[in-house]
């Protein structure tokens, strides 16, 4: 039994990996202009290697480089991001129902980043506004629910108030917006990767990078802390110390991509459970396993949005319409929240 | 390692444990016994720091407890709940391996030697086949077993275990109690335990803690301190102590 499930390990981490990619070439032909997989191919080995023996420049670098691939990478940053803040949150709360949308995070940082573009401007970067309040909105969750965090209940509960609280606040913004900055606060706020510029992957990507890459080195820890508080503590952890590390990074990689595309929600409650399913509960490998199909969801779905209609459908709708019924269903069929 | 307590004081709402002066030595079984209330699971909180002892109060071979940061005090003290806090469906090695904690840094997970203290854990407790099943299948006895087995892999020379036994069917009941005398004797660790069973607790315990309403009433060995009045007073019940075989037993 074990042979089996390590053998099933074994070729899912492959596919974490190798699905992103694959997912990645279709990606760069796909969308209003199609890309025939061989140009693709030698745009970008034209890219890598400048000045061989092709025909020049491509014709089709500017669209692969300057709007294809920025895009690509927020998918991949911005999919693993999310999956890899559930998983952990979910761990250290205890509860396989928070992430970053339940817990009020997504919502705090869209007000935060939407506050920033509106009385900023679009030139300064929104991401420290969003980490701000990302922060704030999990804060004010866990002192709403008090000592009883773990409980499934209060926390969703804690979630929901500051939710709305933050949704309401994003309103307020959006009244005080001129009405062309209203129409792109509003289709970005809908969840779209479309306006992702290398200026803002700038800031956004390294975040991302570094905070998944700690989320995923702090992996079995997060095993030790889903005990709870005075296990943990009897276990020699600095508790405090590492809940507050956990939190500030799952807030910190949401609002990175949370700023740069608005609300995405379900990637990071749909992806960990179904990692969960297939190997597990143990986090060493949930969280890395969830980076990665994390990516290639957000991936295939922003593909679809902009492949599958002759307008583009904002990716964070798409990922409600899919995901919730896709998780009615999986709670069906298992016939509870699988653990 | 011996432990001494001095003038422990710890209170929430209008529950307040008070402990003037105990210690327990290492090689034996303390039995803290008393009714519901008492504030069994709160002293070996504070024992065990889970719950904050204050300064100056609990001692670990002459050491201040409070002086001693989370992991190194995790070497020194196991505590084992009366339930595992579980949320999730691990395998019974991974939940064993998380006594391992103590033992490695935030940024890193268990090595080949956590992996062995844990499997050397789960055999000495009988279940060295029970590494990859699912702990929410276990049965309670089991459950228990496996808790203590996760202390166990944290190599701490104390041991404190809140009722051990509970829910547990006679068989059961004696096996952990002789596992628990086990680690006293075999690998002479301190171990502090807390009962109901005052059957148990005269067959396995050499000292015994008697405890009501927050407060120590005795303490020492069983032959010294237990009589019917001092049961009366502890329970407010009658209580009749028997002499069978050569062992005493209580009887109501």
């Amino acid at each position: 039994m074990s042979g089996r499930r390590d053998r099933r390990t074994t070729v899912l981490s492959v596919l974490a990996v190798g699905l992103p990619l694959v997912l990645s070439l279709v990606a760069l032909n796909v969308g209003a202009y199609r890309i025939p997989p061989k140009a693709v191919f030698t745009t970008v080995a034209e890219a890598v290697f400048p000045g061989g023996d092709g025909p020049g420049p491509s014709p089709y670098a500017d669209i692969l480089f300057r709007v294809r691939l920025p895009r690509l990478l927020l998918a991949l940053f911005a999919g693993a991001a999310l999956a890899v803040s559930g998983a952990s949150l979910q761990a250290l709360f205890r509860n396989p129902l928070v992430f970053e949308f339940s817990l009020g995070i997504s919502n705090g940082a869209a007000f935060g980043a939407a506050l920033s573009i509106v009385f900023l401007g679009r030139g300064f970067p929104p991401q420290p506004a969003a980490f701000v309040f990302a922060l704030l909105a999990v804060l004010l969750v866990v002192a709403i629910a008090g000592r009883s965090a773990s409980q499934v209940v209060t926390i969703l509960l804690g979630g929901v108030i500051v939710s709305a609280l933050f949704q309401a606040l994003l309103s307020l913004v959006e009244v005080f917006a001129n009405p062309y900055a209203l129409q792109s606060l509003v289709f970005w706020l809908m969840g779209s990767l479309g306006q992702a510029t290398w200026s803002d992957l700038a800031v956004t990507l390294p975040v991302i990078g570094v905070g998944v890459a700690v989320l995923i080195l702090m992996r079995w820890r997060l095993n030790v802390l889903s005990l709870g508080e005075e296990e943990a503590r009897s276990l020699g952890l600095d508790t405090t110390r590492d809940k507050i590390a956990v939190i500030a990074l799952a807030a910190l990689v949401t609002a990175a991509a949370t700023a740069v595309m608005g609300v995405v929600s379900w990637v990071g409650l749909i992806v960990p459970h179904l990692v969960r399913m297939a190997v597990g509960a143990d986090n060493r490998k949930v969280v890395p396993l969830s980076a990665g199909y994390g990516a290639a969801l957000l991936l295939l779905a922003d593909t679809v949005a902009r492949g599958a209609a002759p307008f583009e459908i904002p990716v964070g709708i798409l990922t409600s319409v899919v995901g919730i019924p896709f998780f009615i269903v999986l709670l069906k069929k298992s016939g509870r929240i699988w653990l | 390692m011996k432990v001494r307590v001095e003038g422990l004081k710890f209170s929430y709402g209008a529950f307040s444990l008070r402990v003037p002066s105990l210690a327990f030595a290492e090689g034996r079984v303390a039995a803290l016994v008393g009714p519901n209330g008492a504030g069994k699971s709160t002293f070996l909180k504070c024992l065990a720091s889970v719950l904050p002892p204050g300064r100056g109060t609990v001692f670990f071979d002459g050491h201040d407890v409070a002086g001693i940061a989370g992991r190194e005090r995790a070497r020194l003290v196991g505590y084992v709940p009366q339930e595992p806090g579980l949320t999730f469906n691990y395998s019974v090695l991974d939940f064993v391996l998380t006594g391992r904690a103590a033992f490695i840094p935030i940024f890193s997970s268990p090595a080949r030697r956590d992996d062995e203290a844990a499997r050397e854990a789960l055999r000495f407790v009988g279940l060295e086949d029970f590494g990859p099943r699912p702990v929410f299948e276990l049965s309670s006895g089991e459950r228990r077993l496996v808790l203590i087995a996760r202390t166990l892999a944290q190599q701490s020379a104390v041991l404190l275990l809140d009722e051990p036994t509970t829910f547990l069917d006679p068989r059961h009941e004696t096996e952990v109690m002789e596992l628990v005398k086990r680690l006293a004797v075999e690998t002479g660790k301190t171990v502090v335990v807390s009962l109901h069973a005052l059957d148990m607790a005269l067959k396995f315990a050499d000292d015994m803690v008697f405890m009501k309403r927050g407060a120590v009433v005795a303490a020492g060995r069983p032959d010294d301190i237990l009589d019917e009045a001092l049961l009366r007073s502890v329970y407010d019940i009658p209580m009749g102590l028997r002499d069978v075989d050569g062992r005493r037993i209580v009887v109501r």
